[in-house]
C-alpha cells in the first residue's frame, strides 16, 4: 500500500511536492517550535541524559540475551494463562494471527495501535482473509479509511488538515461535517467506534513492553482505546516485536519515565495498561479470554548480534527524532521513512522492508545529530544512518561517479591538493571576487540558491610559513588542523586565528602531510576511504606532540573526535586517535577556556551580532556557551535569534546532492536572522560560513558573515 | 509530612491533566459527590461494581432517594447505559498524578472505560513520590495470573486531528478523583 520511491528522481518530485504543501509546512513547523519546549518542560528535575544514557545500558545488557528473555516471558505468561507465539518473519506474524482468528472463529476485529502491525503490513493480509478490521485509535482509522501509512509514529495523522478529516468524516457518516468543529469529529469516531468495539469478537494490540519476570505486557496510549481493544473482544492477540522483551518492571518504568515524554512533552500518557495472562472476559467461554502473544523476530535476533547495528534494537519508539529533524519538518513523514519514520525509520527501513525502500531516503540526511541529541535510547542515529547508506553502495557494487572521485583523489593526498591547487588556476576566468560568476556545469538550476565561493588563490599551507609568527617560549603548543576549507577557500579565516592570538604565548604549527578530516567520504557512505585519511592524519598530527589540536570547522573538529569509532580495532592508532579526541579544541574554546582573554584585550563598542550554531560544534562536541561568552568579551554585542541551533542546510555534499531541501533550511536560517536587524552573522564553522555567505550573498548581502575568528581578531587591541 | 508533600504534587499534578481533585471526608462524601455530580451532568445512571456489603445498602439508598440507577455488575450488557463510573484506586502516584487501579474485575474495566464521568476514590495514605516507591507492590500486581493492573492520569484524550488536544475520545470525558483523608480513631 506506501509507496517510497527506491530512486532518488521520484524521490526528489515527491520532496518538492512535499516542499510546496503550504499546510504541511505550517503544521510541522507550528509543532517543531511548541515541542522542544513542552519536552524540556516535562523533563524537569530529571537528568535526560543520565536517563538515556541509563536507558541505552539496561538495553544493552538486554539485546544479547533477547532469547533468554522470551523463553522466561513465556514460562511466566504460559503460567498465567496466554498462548505464545514466535513468528520469525513477518509473513509468518500474519499468518499466525489469521488462524488465531480461524481457530475462534472471528469475523470483526478492532485493533490499538501497533507500529510492529504496520511492519508487517497485517492488515492487508486478514483483510485479505476476509476479516473486517478496524483501527481504533483515531489518527489510525483516519488513515486506514484514506488507505495511508502513518505519517508519524506517535501521531500517525499529522500530516492532514481539518478539512480533509472533515470530507472524510462527511463520507464515512453520510452526514456533513464542519471541519472547524474538532470535538464534533471526534464525537463521530467515538460513537462510530464504540458499536465497533461492542460487535468485535478480536482485538489486536502491539505492545510497549513485554515483562519476563512476570509475563506481563504493558500498552501507553492516550485514547483509551487500548484499554477497549483488550478487554471487549473474547480474543486478545498482542504482536510485539522482541525488541521489546524488558527484564523487570524496574526497566519497563525506567523507559515509561522516557518514552511519554520524549513523545509527545507529556509526564505520561493517559492510561498504561498492565496485562497477564487470560485476564477475566464474559463474553468467552469460562469467562476467561482466549489471550495469544505472538512475537515477531524478522530479523532482530540477527540484528542483536550485528556489532554496529545492534544499538538499532534499543530504540523505545517515541518518534523524538523525527521531532527534531529539519528534515522531516520540512518533508513529513511520508517522505521520510518508509513504515518506521525519522531517522530510526532511515535505519531500520533498509533492515526490515529493505534496500529498495531505503536507497533514496537514506541519503537524505544533513548528519546534523539533532535526532541523536534527543534520543531517549543514546542511539547514534546519523552514525547508523551513514552505515545502512554504505552498505547498500557496497552491496549495490555500483557507485555513484562523485564517490569512484572521492575515492580515488581523498585517498591520496597529493593528487588532493594537486586538484585543489590546480581548481584554482582552471577556475579563474568564471571567478568573481570572492564567489564563481556561473557554477560549473555540474550544477542546475536548483543549485542557484547560493552563491559558491571560488578557491583562494593562495591556499592556507602554502603562506603559513611566511605568516606564521616566531613565540618566544610559548605557553602552548598547538597544531592547527585546517580542513579543506579553512585550507583552500577560507585561508584568511587561518590568518585570523593567528591574529587572535598575537602575543598570547602560542605557538602554532601546521602539519603539513594533514589531509580532509574524511567526513566527506563517511557522509557519502565511503567507509574505507574515510579510514584511511583517518589514519593518514594520525600520522600526520600526533597528538602527543601538543597540547592541543585547534581547527575552526566544527565539521573537522567533530569527526576527529570520533576517529576513535573507525579506528577502534587498530591497536596502536586506537591508541592515538583516543588521544586524539582528548586534544581537539574548537576556537571558541580556546581563547575562553584556555588562553582565558579577557575584555581589556579587545575594542569596546562593538556592533550587534547574530550567531549560528554549527551542529557539529552545539551537538557534535557539546560546546553551546563559549562562543557567546567569546562575542562578549570581544567587545560584540550578541543577539539571540530564532532556531540558532537548527542546521543551515549545509551538510556538506547533502547541499549538491538535495538543493531544494539546502535552499529552503538556508532561507529560514537567513530570515530569522534578517529578523532580528543585526549587522554581522558570526559562526565557527567554515561550513556554514560558505552556506551563509552563499545565501547572504544571493539576497543582496546586507548583513556580513564571517567566521568567529574574524570578528574576534578584528577586535583584539 | 512526606504525605502531605506527596499529596499535594499529587493534586498539582494530576489537575494539570484536567483532572478534577478533591478531598472528600468520607465514603458517604465520595457517595453524595458521585451522586451530585451524576445529576449536574444530568446522567441517569452509576455503575460502581466495586462496592459490597454495608457500603453497597448505603449508596444504593441513596442512589434510590435522587433516582439514579445504579448498576453493580454484567456492565457488558449495560455498555450504552453508564453515565457515571465509581471504582476505588490502588494507588496514587504524585510524580505523575497517576491512579493505579487493579482492574482484574471486567466490571471495573468496563466501570472506569464505558462511562461519561469516572470518579474515583484513594486513600491519602496510598499516595506515593513515584512508581518506584511501590515497584515491588506493583510487580506482585502484574504477576497475579489474569492481572490487570490501569495507570490512568486523566480523562482519554487525542490530538489525532491538527494536534488540538480533544478530551473523551474514547474513554470518560472526566476524571474525578477524591482522595479520602485517613480515619484517625
Ligand atoms: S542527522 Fe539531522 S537530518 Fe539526519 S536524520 Fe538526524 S535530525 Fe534528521
Ligand atoms: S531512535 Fe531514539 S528518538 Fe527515535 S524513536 Fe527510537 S528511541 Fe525515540
Amino acid at each position: 500500500m506506501i509507496k517510497t520511491p527506491g530512486d532518488v528522481k521520484t524521490y526528489k518530485k515527491d520532496l518538492k511536492r512535499a516542499l510546496s504543501n503550504t499546510f504541511l509546512g505550517a503544521t510541522l513547523d507550528a509543532f517543531a517550535s511548541a515541542y522542544p519546549a513542552s519536552r524540556a518542560n516535562a523533563f524537569s528535575g530529571i537528568d535526560f541524559e543520565a536517563l538515556a544514557a541509563e536507558i541505552a545500558r539496561a538495553k544493552d545488557e538486554s539485546i544479547p540475551n533477547l532469547e533468554k528473555l522470551l523463553e522466561e516471558f513465556t514460562v511466566q505468561a504460559q503460567k498465567a494463562g496466554a498462548v505464545v507465539h514466535f513468528a520469525r518473519t513477518a509473513f509468518e506474524a500474519n499468518s499466525i494471527i489469521a488462524s488465531i482468528a480461524e481457530e475462534n472463529g472471528v469475523r470483526r476485529i478492532v485493533k490499538g495501535k501497533s507500529m510492529t502491525a504496520e511492519e508487517t503490513f497485517l492488515n492487508d493480509h486478514l483483510e485479505r482473509s476476509g476479516y473486517e478490521v478496524t483501527e481504533t485509535d483515531l489518527g489510525e482509522w483516519i488513515i486506514q479509511m484514506r488507505g495511508e501509512g502513518p505519517s508519524h509514529m506517535v501521531m500517525p495523522a499529522i500530516h492532514l488538515s481539518r478539512r480533509e478529516v472533515a470530507e472524510l468524516f462527511t463520507k464515512v457518516t453520510g452526514q456533513a461535517q464542519d471541519p472547524d468543529d474538532i470535538g464534533a469529529m471526534v464525537r463521530v469516531a467515538r460513537s462510530e467506534l464504540r458499536r465497533k468495539f461492542l460487535e468485535a469478537d478480536m482485538g489486536i494490540s502491539g505492545a510497549n513492553f513485554a515483562i519476563a519476570q512476570n509475563g506481563a505486557i504493558g500498552l501507553v496510549t492516550n485514547e483509551g482505546n487500548g484499554r477497549l481493544v483488550t478487554t471487549l473482544p473474547r480474543v486478545h492477540v498482542a504482536l510485539v516485536g522482541v525488541d521489546k522483551l524488558v527484564p523487570d518492571v524496574k526497566s519497563a518504568m525506567r523507559i515509561l519515565t522516557a518514552l511519554p515524554r520524549n513523545a509527545t512533552g507529556q509526564l505520561i500518557s493517559t492510561y498504561v495498561t498492565w496485562i497477564t495472562g487470560a485476564v477475566e472476559c464474559k463474553s468467552a467461554p469460562g469467562s476467561r479470554k482466549s489471550m495469544h502473544i505472538v512475537f515477531l523476530d524478522n530479523g532482530r535476533l540477527a540484528l542483536a548480534k550485528d556489532p554496529v547495528f545492534s544499538q538499532a534494537l534499543r530504540c523505545i519508539r517515541c518518534g523524538a527524532c523525527a521531532n527534531v529533524c529539519p528534515i522531516y519538518k520540512l518533508v513529513g513523514g511520508h517522505n521520510y521513512g518508509h513504515v518506521y519514520i525519522g531517522a530510526i525509520g532511515l535505519v531500520l527501513t533498509y533492515f526490515y522492508h529493505g534496500r529498495q525502500n531505503a536507497r533514496a531516503i537514506v541519503r537524505n540526511c544533513l548528519n546534523c545529530r539533532a535526532c541523536k541529541s534527543v534520543c531517549a535510547a543514546g542511539i547514534d542515529l546519523p552514525r547508523l544512518i551513514k552505515e545502512v547508506y554504505g552498505a547498500i553502495l557496497e552491496v549495490e557494487g555500483e557507485k555513484p561517479v562523485k564517490n569512484v572521485l572521492l575515492e580515488k583523489t581523498l585517498g591520496n593526498r597529493r593528487l588532493f591538493h594537486f586538484l585543489l591547487r590546480s581548481g584554482s588556476h582552471l577556475q579563474a576566468p568564471v571567478a568573481e571576487g570572492r564567489f564563481l560568476r556561473h557554477l560549473p556545469l555540474i550544477f542546475s538550476e536548483e543549485h542557484q540558491f547560493r552563491r559558491l565561493p571560488a578557491l583562494a588563490k593562495v591556499p592556507l599551507r602554502d603562506k603559513w610559513e611566511k605568516i606564521n609568527p616566531v613565540t618566544q617560549n610559548p605557553r602552548y603548543k598547538v597544531a592547527f588542523f585546517g580542513g579543506c576549507l579553512t585550507d583552500f577557500v577560507y585561508p584568511e579565516q587561518g590568518q585570523a586565528l593567528l591574529d587572535a592570538c598575537r602575543d598570547l604565548g602560542v605557538r602554532f604549527e601546521y602539519p603539513m602531510e594533514q589531509t580532509c578530516c574524511g567526513l566527506p567520504a563517511l557522509m557519502m557512505g565511503e567507509k574505507e576511504t574515510a579510514r584511511r585519511v583517518a589514519v593518514q592524519n594520525i600520522k600526520a598530527v600526533d597528538p602527543a606532540e601538543f597540547d592541543y589540536v585547534l581547527t575552526l570547522c566544527a565539521s573537522c573538529g567533530s569527526h576527529l573526535k570520533e576517529y576513535v569509532n573507525l579506528l577502534s580495532d587498530e591497536p596502536l592508532l586506537g591508541v592515538k586517535a583516543a588521544q586524539l579526541k582528548d586534544k581537539v579544541i574548537d576556537f571558541s574554546s580556546f581563547m575562553t577556556k584556555v588562553l582565558k582573554i579577557d575584555p581589556s584585550q579587545f575594542l569596546a563598542g562593538g556592533g550587534k551580532t547574530a550567531y549560528h550554531a554549527p551542529c557539529h560544534l552545539c551537538r557534535g562536541q557539546g560546546v553551546r556557551e563559549e562562543p557567546r561568552e567569546l562575542l562578549a568579551i570581544a567587545g560584540l554585542e550578541y543577539v539571540q535569534t530564532k532556531d540558532e541551533e537548527v542546521c543551515c542546510g549545509f551538510g556538506g555534499s547533502f547541499s549538491l546532492d538535495f538543493p531544494e531541501i539546502s535552499a529552503e533550511l538556508l532561507k529560514r536560517k537567513l530570515d530569522n536572522v534578517a529578523a532580528s536587524g543585526t549587522g554581522a552573522l558570526v559562526t565557527d564553522c567554515p561550513g556554514c560560513v560558505l552556506q551563509l555567505k552563499g545565501g547572504m550573498e544571493n539576497r543582496g548581502g546586507a548583513i556580513e558573515v564571517k567566521h568567529i575568528a574574524e570578528i574576534v581578531a578584528e577586535r583584539r587591541k | 509530612m512526606v504525605e502531605q508533600e506527596s499529596t499535594a504534587k499529587f493534586a498539582e499534578r494530576a489537575r494539570s491533566a484536567q483532572t478534577v481533585v478533591v478531598e472528600a471526608k468520607d465514603l458517604a462524601a465520595v457517595f453524595e459527590y458521585a451522586a451530585d455530580l451524576t445529576l449536574q451532568q444530568g446522567g441517569q445512571s452509576i455503575a460502581a461494581p466495586g462496592i459490597k456489603g454495608k457500603e453497597l445498602a448505603h449508596l444504593s439508598k441513596l442512589c434510590q432517594a435522587k433516582k439514579i440507577e445504579l448498576l453493580t455488575g454484567d456492565l457488558r450488557q449495560k455498555a450504552d447505559m453508564i453515565s457515571t463510573g465509581l471504582t476505588g484506586a490502588d494507588w496514587g502516584i504524585a510524580e505523575t498524578g497517576t491512579l493505579v487501579v487493579d482492574s482484574k474485575s471486567e466490571d471495573i474495566r468496563l466501570a472506569g472505560m464505558l462511562c461519561d464521568t469516572h470518579v474515583a476514590f484513594l486513600k491519602k495514605s496510598r499516595i506515593v513520590p513515584d512508581a518506584g516507591t511501590i515497584e515491588k507492590e506493583l510487580s506482585r500486581m502484574m504477576k497475579t495470573s489474569h492481572g490487570y493492573t490501569a495507570f490512568i492520569s486523566g480523562a482519554s484524550r487525542t490530538a489525532d486531528i491538527e494536534r488540538v488536544l480533544t478530551i473523551g475520545v474514547h474513554g470518560p470525558r472526566e476524571l474525578h478523583v477524591l482522595i479520602l483523608g485517613e480515619d484517625k480513631q
